[in-house]
């Protein structure tokens, strides 16, 4: 397996506070890896040092065996990294079509474009009886989908979820679990996920990384971690 | 009647062009361009330069209106909006710099194109008569219809072109629109740059009709902000709105209230303060917060 993203040792900071203390993560091509932790632990941190919206202090972040740090956020989606942000950021005012064509914002290939469209709406066919609907008048569960689709939409080559079942029905965090792993099946795509709801993250990645208070305390197989008495303990509904 | 909403409506054209431009830069970068009056004076300034001083037809002096403010616009962003934006926290910095702008453009007008007022002639002759119900020169017909053009064009490209699109994605979630791929520095250039050069399109317009002269700048972006402020600042929509209405009121104002005096925009004024107590983000804006 090659590596399409390692983060070595990297350290954030917002203001003088740390946020990450010296981190290494990896992902190889075509898994799953999801990072759990409570609220403040780093998490989302990890993606916005990705994704360039924060630069990092100290350490490196490689894709495809090249240097990002300092590389800006819309230059990381030209290079194949798309990223579903925490609570969605749909654009509220424009319509599903509008969202999903904004997801390929960077593609010329007009002919290809509307392939991947396609693509889209069949995987999502909500999304297509609401494709001319405006975004905020959507549930949270739809809304969620769309941004998913609109990640896609940039044909990424590793997709960064953060935290894509926050405020959703119980009933539809179960099928963008689903999604997510029908995504991982059909597309060449790797997959980070960032999850604070561990048992859905556990039970859908390959490997995962539990943070603690911006480092790394555990990883591992995820279904090894799933069986773990520390996680259990820590993240899977018992009391840190 | 007729005749007050034929006014009505060709004032409202341009005062809807203006306002576009307007809530375009402030939903693109949250600045309140206190210049845009003066950008507007100095397009009519530019048509006069090249119509009247040049002798090319208006059409061209109408482009090259466009041309230099869109050219304006954008070096005004990039060298002192972006700086102060990347700079300050504060929203008051891009206040004051826009308030800077706006003495700066007037003393750039008075020393290009000194303190007379300016006019071009005619493009049309010809009055329009319906019947004595609507009475309006052609030229000032065939400008509403541009500024109609013009509207439906500007929404158009907004609405369904690329770059309209990622203006529209950078207005409602900047940093959703930068994990996009929106260049954001750029777009911002872009999109104050076109603000601009609404404003200098319609300078170009009126000029043929009202003339322009240095002191039109400040009034004219007081009116600019009455638009927004009744339409909701940042929406399309209501700067069309606001723009319509400012026209319609002044229409009738100067009709109906001419036997008190020059009253129009007191009453104006003192509608709005009513208006804006009850529903302080306009008809199609978002409460402020």
């Amino acid at each position: 397996m090659t590596k399409i993203l390692s983060v070595e040792n990297i350290e954030l900071y917002y203001d003088h506070i740390y946020a990450l203390k010296g981190v290494s993560i990896d992902v190889d091509e075509g898994e799953t890896v999801a990072l759990i932790g409570a609220n403040g632990a780093g998490k989302s941190s990890i993606l916005r040092a990705i994704t360039g919206l924060r630069p990092v202090k100290s350490g490196q972040i490689l894709y495809e065996g090249q240097k990002l740090n300092g590389t800006s956020a819309s230059e990381i989606v030209r290079r194949g990294i798309s990223m579903v942000p925490e609570g969605r950021r749909a654009f509220p005012l424009m319509s599903v079509k509008d969202n999903l064509l904004m997801g390929a914002f960077t593609r010329t290939d007009k002919a290809e474009i509307e392939q991947t469209l396609e693509n889209v709406l069949t995987r999502f066919p909500r999304l297509r009886e609401r494709y001319h609907q405006q975004a905020s008048t959507m549930s949270g569960g739809e809304q969620q989908m769309m941004v998913i689709g609109r990640a896609l939409m940039a044909r990424p080559k590793l997709l960064l979820l953060d935290e894509p079942s926050l405020g959703i029905a119980p009933k539809l965090v179960q099928d963008i679990a689903r999604a997510i792993v029908a995504i991982s099946r059909d597309e060449k795509v790797s997959i980070l996920l960032v999850e604070q709801n561990s048992r859905m993250a556990l039970s859908i990645s390959n490997r995962a990384y539990a943070l603690s208070t911006g480092s790394i305390a555990l990883s591992g197989n995820s279904k090894d971690l799933m069986n773990d008495d520390r996680i259990k303990a820590a993240y899977l509904g018992g009391e840190i | 009647m007729e005749q007050i909403i034929a006014n009505g409506l060709y004032l409202g054209a341009q005062y809807a062009l203006i306002a576009l431009g307007l809530t375009l830069i402030f939903s693109l970068m949250n600045v309140l361009n206190f210049a845009h009056g003066q950008m507007y004076v100095f397009g009519g300034f530019v048509t006069y330069t090249v119509v009247v001083q040049l002798g090319l037809p208006f059409i061209v002096g109408l482009f090259a209106s466009a041309i230099v403010l869109a050219i304006m616009g954008a070096a005004i962003e990039k060298f002192l909006f972006a700086p102060v934006v990347r700079r300050s926290k504060r929203d008051e910095s891009t206040m004051l710099l826009a308030a800077g702008v706006a003495f700066f453009l007037d003393a750039v007008i008075l020393l290009f194109f000194g303190e007379k007022q300016r006019g071009v002639p005619k493009i049309v002759n010809g009055v329009f008569n319906w019947d004595m119900r609507i009475i309006m020169p052609y030229d000032r017909i065939l400008i509403g219809v541009l500024a109609i053009l013009l509207i439906v064009v500007f929404i158009a490209f907004m609405n369904y072109s690329k770059t309209g699109r990622a203006m529209r994605a950078l207005a409602q979630d900047k940093m959703a629109a930068q994990l996009m791929g929106v260049n954001v520095a750029r777009y911002s250039m872009i999109g104050f740059a076109l603000g601009a050069m609404l404003a200098g399109l319609v300078g170009g317009l009126l000029v043929t009709i009202t003339g322009v002269n240095l002191g039109m700048g400040g009034p004219t972006s007081i009116k600019a902000f009455l638009m927004i402020m009744i339409g909701g600042a940042g929406v399309i929509s209501g700067a069309i709105a606001g723009g319509f209405i400012l026209g319609m009121m002044e229409s009738v104002g100067l009709t109906v209230l001419s036997a008190y005096g020059d009253i129009t925009y007191l009453v104006i004024f003192a509608t709005l303060m009513i208006f804006l107590a009850v529903r302080p983000q306009g008809l199609m804006g978002k409460p402020w917060g």
